[in-house]
């Protein structure tokens, strides 16, 4: 509870610091909007060559359980269509679940969830935004980077009945690439519904250590988000 | 721009800020590398099979599905750990060395709660990665030998894979020393049972029932660990040891007289080495032993990552030349008599000069005389000369009575055998004891070793302590099925060998391949002995 407590003051901190980055752009337009919704989270995960290391059976690989949280942006238009959007999820309990053989010996494997962990995944997009800044219904493109930092990392009891023992996880961290496409709905006075779908690159090296045994994998999690928010300008 | 940079900047610092949660914990790794210290706390679990499944993994090959029929089926799953720990080399020098934890699971009585610990010592292997818990090689037939015999039908499994071996980092094998094996042993037994209640299988428990058994070099491990357990006041429910070299001296003595034991040329540089390091006195160089054909790196020639059959065929070791055919004639000044009779008696077995009657077992010892050899006739000599003149009480003729060690040997590696005699000191068991062979074995004599530690004993323990079980011997008593099994395999082998699936080979090829086969056929017959031994007390 404390850690939520601790990242969601990060969250508004960081939040007023972009509030506070361009001051000088203050006038009589709404330059800055916040938005908030929902955030669902589908996972496309590659690993080339799945999990290695001893005693790991070839076709031992794993996968990441989709997962919903909340959406928080803050938005700031720079000149007329063009917006700058840095998005940040409350950081969710990601499950890892086991893909490859049913059993690793006798124990279950495959679909069991071996790992949690949360991620923080703060994503910069530069946005482009199409018609007049009255119009009802105004579509954006937008291309940035994310970035994403894993923590609270656990292996679950499956997971460590799986690895031979308790087994402490490492995944390092990540920045690629990101894009969005979306629509901006109008609602009222400074209010707006916003729909968007966007996708990012989120490449990472697990290493999992079981009593001094240490398995890896190189992970590509391509993350692809479906938001629907509400947000106020201001 | 600028503000784009410090934009991505305050992201950036917001993200780092918080990768500050923790991970969880793998197992602790030992800061005390006394003896006994358990290196990795719990240890790593290298695989978990229920009983369903390592039976239908043994089934799946031939010999697992032969060592079943000798087995029965599996009672109980088996958790299999990589033990590492803390112990001495040959020599007193601190080490690490790795063994295995089978540990028995599964809902029934006689698999979960508290359960009995069979302490096992390996037998000879010149593979230096050998490690007994790693089920999942099939040329570790040891490791799941004892898996499917012992830990499959309720016993806790605990087995060093020894010093020197896996992830060992001591650069030879303390190969036959009892206070060092013993010790090893002992301090496997200490870590396991540290590391039991903290592993995946802690609903099996030590019930406190302690049994030792070995095979081969084991079965000299065995004998060696009950002894020291009894010494130090530690209550050993039962012991086995299995066609083990107890009696260390006469064995020696037999070999270097011409009773050539099939595998002396892979035994024989795993000891020097061993006594080498750890007395230091057994020769300033190992040329001094080995003939210069092979003495060029023999100090670190076993065990090793290659194959046994890949170093004889790189001409680093004779498949069987363990002595020279042209044998020594010696002369010693001053006694023609002496030197008459060493020259006779180092001839090769069965050749003209030879004084001893031919046995079935004569073809066999000459087949340890060949050129290029390993051993010089010198060496030979000087340990002969020493055994003359200070005989065992078995070899080469059993004296009345009891057949002790000698009392004084001169020569180093003779002193360095009757160390290691478990005659030596007096010691008898005060726990039963199984002593089980096959008295044909033509790798560790049955009657040099087994028969002479009974009868060794005999005077000592009181009567129905120990008991002697030849597997080939006629079948009566209480292991009579075991006697009748066995040889019956024993046939059975005979017969398959001249099939067209078992090579064709001709009869008499066919009784080569039984002979050069005998030792590690046996194991299986003594070890489900054992376990009915063990399953009384």
């Amino acid at each position: 509870m404390t850690k939520f407590i601790v990242q969601a003051r990060i969250v508004l901190i960081a939040a007023a610091a972009l509030a506070g980055a361009a001051p000088a752009l203050a006038d009589d337009v709404a330059n800055n909007s916040a938005r908030i919704g929902l955030y669902s989270i589908f996972y496309h995960v590659s690993s080339e060559y799945g999990l290695q290391g001893p005693y790991v059976p070839p076709g031992t690989n794993i996968d990441a359980k989709n997962v919903e949280t909340l959406y928080l942006a803050y938005v700031r238009t720079i000149v007329p269509h063009f917006d700058l959007e840095l998005t940040l999820g409350i950081p969710p309990l990601q499950k890892t679940v086991g893909r490859g053989p049913a059993t690793l010996g006798s124990v279950p494997y495959d679909g069991q969830v071996i790992a949690t962990a949360r991620w923080l995944a703060p994503t910069l997009l530069a946005e482009y935004v199409f018609f007049s800044d009255d119009a009802k219904f105004r579509p954006y493109l937008g291309l940035g980077v994310n970035y994403t930092d894993f923590y609270d990392r656990d292996s679950t009891a499956q997971g460590n009945a799986a690895s031979g023992g308790p087994t402490k996880l490492s995944l390092t961290s990540s920045v690629g690439v990101a894009g969005t496409v979306g629509l901006t709905y109008r609602i009222a006075g400074n209010w707006k519904a916003y729909a968007s779908y966007s996708a990012s690159q989120v490449k990472t090296r697990l290493d999992a250590d079981t009593a001094g045994v240490t398995r890896t994998a190189r992970i590509n999690f391509g993350p692809q988000a479906l938001v629907l928010a509400v947000g106020y300008s201001f | 721009m600028f503000k784009l940079l410090k934009f991505l900047g305050v992201a950036m610092a917001a993200a780092a800020l918080c990768s500050c949660g923790s991970s969880s914990q793998t197992s602790a790794v030992a800061t005390s590398t006394a003896r006994g210290t358990l290196a990795q706390n719990p240890p790593f679990r290298i695989a978990s099979l229920n009983a369903a499944d390592l039976q239908a993994n043994l089934s799946s090959a031939t010999t697992g599905a032969q060592l079943l029929q000798i087995t029965g089926n599996p009672a109980c799953g088996v958790d299999f750990y990589h033990v590492e720990f803390w112990t001495l080399g040959g020599a007193g020098e601190t080490t690490e060395s790795s063994g295995a934890l089978m540990v028995p699971t599964g809902a029934a009585p006689a698999c979960s709660g508290p359960r009995p610990v069979v302490l096992y010592a390996h037998g000879t292997n010149t593979y230096k990665a050998l490690n007994l818990a790693d089920v999942t090689v099939a040329s570790n037939t040891e490791g799941i030998l004892i898996a499917a015999m012992f830990a499959a039908q309720g016993y806790i499994v605990v087995a060093p894979n020894y010093a020197g071996y896996d992830i060992s980092t001591l650069g030879y094998h303390p190969f036959l020393n009892a206070q060092q094996q013993s010790g090893e042993m002992i301090d496997i037994l200490t870590a396991a049972r540290a590391a039991l209640p903290n592993t995946l299988s802690s609903a099996t428990s030590d019930s406190g029932k302690l049994f030792v058994t070995g095979y081969s070099e084991g079965g000299h491990v065995a004998m060696a660990t009950q002894r020291a357990l009894e010494a130090s006041g530690a209550a050993v429910t039962g012991a086995a040891p299995m066609s083990g070299p107890y009696a260390l001296e006469a064995f020696g003595d037999a070999i270097f007289l011409g009773d050539v034991d099939l595998g002396s040329t892979e035994f024989s540089p795993l000891l020097t080495t061993s006594y080498q390091k750890a007395y230091g006195n057994i020769y300033s160089a190992p040329s001094d032993v080995y003939s210069a054909t092979y003495s060029n790196g023999i100090e670190t020639l076993l065990p090793s990552d290659t194959a046994i059959d890949a170093i004889f065929a790189a001409g680093l070791l004779p498949e069987t030349a363990e002595f020279d055919s042209t044998t020594p004639v010696v002369s010693i000044a001053g006694n023609a008599a002496l030197s008459a009779e060493l020259t006779a008696l180092l001839s090769v077995p069965g050749s003209a000069n030879y004084p001893l009657p031919p046995t079935a077992q004569t073809p066999l010892f000459a087949l340890g005389f060949g050129s290029p050899y390993l051993i010089n006739n010198s060496y030979r000599v000087t340990y002969a000369l020493d055994a003359v003149s200070n005989p065992d009480g078995a070899v080469p003729t059993p004296s009345a009575g009891v057949p002790l060690a000698a009392t004084v040997p001169s020569q180093t590696l003779r002193q360095a055998f009757y160390k290691n005699d478990l005659r030596n000191g007096g010691w008898a068991p005060n726990s039963p004891t199984l002593l089980c062979g096959g008295d044909a074995d033509p790798t560790v004599f049955f009657s040099v070793n087994t028969e002479t530690m009974a009868a060794f004993w005999s005077s000592l323990v009181q009567a129905g302590l120990i008991t002697v079980l030849d597997v080939n011997g006629t079948p009566a008593g209480p292991f009579a099925a075991v006697q009748t099994e066995f040889q019956a395999n024993q046939a059975a082998t005979l017969a398959y060998y001249q099939t067209p699936a078992g090579g064709g080979l001709s009869l008499a090829a066919a009784e080569q391949a039984i002979v050069e086969g005998y030792h590690a056929s046996v194991l299986p017959f003594c070890a489900v002995a054992a376990r009915a031994f063990f399953s009384q007390l």
